[in-house]
């Protein structure tokens, strides 16, 4: 049963974005939680036929560490799928009332056209192999047209079919509608400050393994240092500070929304009295 | 001229953007720098060039269109403070997000443009212009931008806007080998002065100051983000509690006017109309009330024609979900229209359109499109505004995203829009 349509609720929607425009140097990726609603209907004529539509609905994401650094190259390891899994289940589950699961992942195209590339649609259809349903979303941004000094961010959603001749995979193109959200959940906003602990992980990791090299003299070891302090200096200013600023705009623009709808709420209040 | 906005704010628009019914705009806050660079070349010595530098920081949307400026343009000074407050002096430049249009600024926008710049006195004010385009299946969508300072020249109005973020990550610059040296010299120099770099466990000092310095800058983050947390539910709360009020202020008036037309008809039995669609449950009602409403003059719908909210009408389709009635779910696979120039309601299409939101759905015909091109800029929000339900998506979408590389030639963009800047 193909998928109808994906809705992405905007604020995982921006989670998605912030992802995406972190980094225009190599693809992020990350997982859609959500549910799928299958929705009966009735299709109009004289013999009755109920169509069943597919919807999967995504609540929020999960950011993901890059498995492989290489540019062009995305894969979320088995481990990844599974913990995420888990907190899909457990965390987020309790804060919607609702079980979730992993239902998609997506990745980001930075300067490269949207269209997933062969070994995008190739990994989209192994995970189809476990769900049916699993939508891949795609984010292409950085591109600028220098003609038109026009900058585009674009998203698509596919899933994977065999194709007709030979062994080879085609992509399906799926709607997907951002379904307003007029409120930051909670989970998004969690996950949306994931972004640089996990970025200081990755270092931390890296440098480890560079650290536990003895052969190297001081000098060497100097540079190295400087390089990680150099690294997360740059996310620090880069993306810690700007999430800071985000949040801190956030916060004055709820303030002055909450003032003017209280008073909006006093109003319709005494008018709702008179009549 | 060089410009910048941070990955963030843009992130922000966006969210805000698709979550209006509607053109949805704001001001950009921000500053204005200026870059001296030096360059030497074979003809001077030293020659010194003057980059200005926009930086937005971040911006202040507009809860709803028109809010500091009425239909014939003319900008309220008063509206505006009202808005902006204390960061009047912070703002650089406005923007306007808008769907299915050309990349250029609308006759209005440009004489509010012209107004904003004397009031606010900002003399380079810049206008960052988004639009958005789908293709007619709506499983892509493309979000353009531009950022126009339209108080220059005719000819140099367009800046490039770049989003500054992290860049290379740089793991390849760590070593994993020294330069071979034997020198015994060499060796003795660097361990004994280098030993300042480290610590006694061997780690390098600078190491442990960054990582507290990252570990505060974490630390704050999360705390600044469990207040965001608490104010977002803050307003949902009261968001909810004034929909409620409208709701119910909608319902009492209809209870109001149907005692009066009742009444009416009772004291003059001849002037009896046929009975109207108030009669129905109010979801439906509402809902129709919705598909059918399309003002003659350009009202924007006041609290009286609240339309569903998406949830509501989602908690609708849940309700209703085996008994197989064809015109809620068909809404609730298309909640959200707004890529196809309708003002975003989720439509509910009782009037059977059968919009099918699989993979392969019909083409549309493109009437909507011709319209576009030859139409006043400003009947674009109009349209953006006022439902239409029958409007479809336009064809030229298709030709537009499919299959085209990431960098467009201008040709194709003007083939399909028609005139460009």
């Amino acid at each position: 049963m193909a998928v109808s349509a994906v809705h992405l609720e905007s604020d995982a929607f921006l989670v998605c974005m912030n992802h995406a425009l972190s980094t225009e140097k190599e693809e992020v990726m990350g997982l859609c939680i959500g549910e799928v609603n299958i929705l009966l209907s009735k299709s109009p004529g004289l013999f009755t036929q109920v169509d069943t539509n597919r919807i999967v609905h995504i609540h929020s994401v999960i950011i993901l560490r890059g498995s492989d650094k290489r540019k062009d190259r995305v894969e979320i390891s088995p481990e990844q799928l599974s913990s995420a899994a888990t907190e899909a289940d457990y965390r987020l589950a309790d804060m919607t009332g609702r079980p979730m699961r992993v239902v998609g992942w997506y990745h980001s195209h930075p300067h490269i056209t949207v269209w997933p590339s062969h070994v995008d649609v190739r990994t989209q259809a192994m995970y189809q192999m476990m769900d049916q349903g699993f939508v891949g979303l795609i984010f292409s941004c950085f591109i600028e047209d220098k003609n038109t000094k026009t900058g585009r961010v674009l998203y698509t959603c596919f899933q994977s079919v065999q194709a007709q001749k030979g062994s080879e995979y085609e992509r399906i193109e799926i709607p997907i509608h951002v379904v307003p959200h007029e409120a930051i959940g909670k989970v998004c906003l969690e996950s949306a400050v994931e972004l640089p602990r996990i970025l200081c992980q990755e270092e931390q990791d890296t440098y480890r393994k560079i650290h536990s090299l003895t052969h190297l003299d001081p000098i060497t070891k100097i540079h190295n240092g400087s390089v990680f302090t150099k690294n997360l200096c740059s996310q620090m200013s880069a993306v810690s500070g700007s999430l800071l600023q985000w949040l801190e705009d956030c916060l004055e623009q709820n303030r002055k929304s909450i003032i003017e709808l209280q008073l909006e709420k006093e109003r319709l209040t005494q008018e709702l009295a008179t009549m | 001229m060089a410009a910048s906005i941070s990955g963030y704010t843009f992130s922000s628009v966006c969210y805000h953007s698709a979550n209006s019914n509607s053109d949805h705009e704001g001001f950009l806050l921000g500053e204005v720098r200026h870059e001296e660079t030096v360059s030497i070349s074979d003809t001077q010595i030293s020659s010194s060039e003057l980059l200005q530098v926009v930086e937005v920081h971040n911006h202040e949307p507009c809860a709803q269109l028109f809010s500091f400026y009425d239909y014939a343009g003319q900008v309220n000074e008063e509206s505006l403070n009202r808005i902006l407050k204390d960061r009047r002096k912070n703002v650089i430049g406005w923007y306007r997000f808008r769907r299915n249009t050309q990349q250029q600024m609308s006759f209005r926008e440009q004489i509010i443009h012209k107004q904003l710049t004397q009031l606010l006195g900002v003399p380079d004010l810049v206008f960052l212009l988004f639009s958005f385009i789908s293709t007619a299946n709506n499983s892509t969508h493309a979000l353009e931008y531009v950022l126009f300072r339209p108080n220059r020249s005719r000819y140099n109005q367009r800046v490039t806007l770049s989003i500054p973020n992290l860049g290379n990550t740089s793991q390849q610059e760590y070593k994993v080998s020294s330069v071979p040296n034997t020198s015994l010299n060499y060796a003795k120099v660097i361990k004994e002065h280098g030993a300042e770099f480290f610590d006694k466990d061997g780690v390098m000092k600078d190491i442990r100051t960054i990582f507290q310095v990252y570990g505060a800058l974490q630390d704050k983050v999360q705390s600044v983000c469990g207040e965001v947390e608490q104010s977002e539910r803050v307003k949902e709360k009261v968001q909810e509690e004034v929909n409620k009020l409208k709701q119910q202020i909608v319902l009492r008036k209809r209870k109001t006017t149907d005692e009066e037309r009742r009444l009416q008809e009772a004291q003059n039995p001849e002037l009896r109309l046929t009975p109207e669609e108030n009669t129905e449950p109010p979801e439906t009602a509402l809902l129709s009330r919705v598909a059918f409403h399309t003002p003659s003059t350009p009202e924007r719908p006041g609290p009286s024609a609240n339309p569903p909210a998406y949830s509501d009408l989602l908690s609708l389709q849940n309700d209703s979900l085996l008994p197989f009635s064809s015109s809620p779910t068909s809404a609730a696979l298309l909640p959200r229209p707004q890529a196809v120039g309708s003002p975003g309601h989720p439509s509910p299409s009782p009037l059977g359109l059968g919009l099918s939101a699989g993979p392969n759905p019909a083409p549309s015909p493109g009437q909507e499109d011709d319209d576009e091109e030859e139409d006043d800029e400003d009947s674009s929000e109009y349209e953006n505004l006022v439902s239409e339900v029958g409007q479809l998506p336009p064809v030229s979408a298709i030709v537009l995203l499919q299959g085209r590389p990431a960098a467009l030639s201008p040709d194709g963009d003007a083939s399909v829009r028609g005139s460009q800047t």
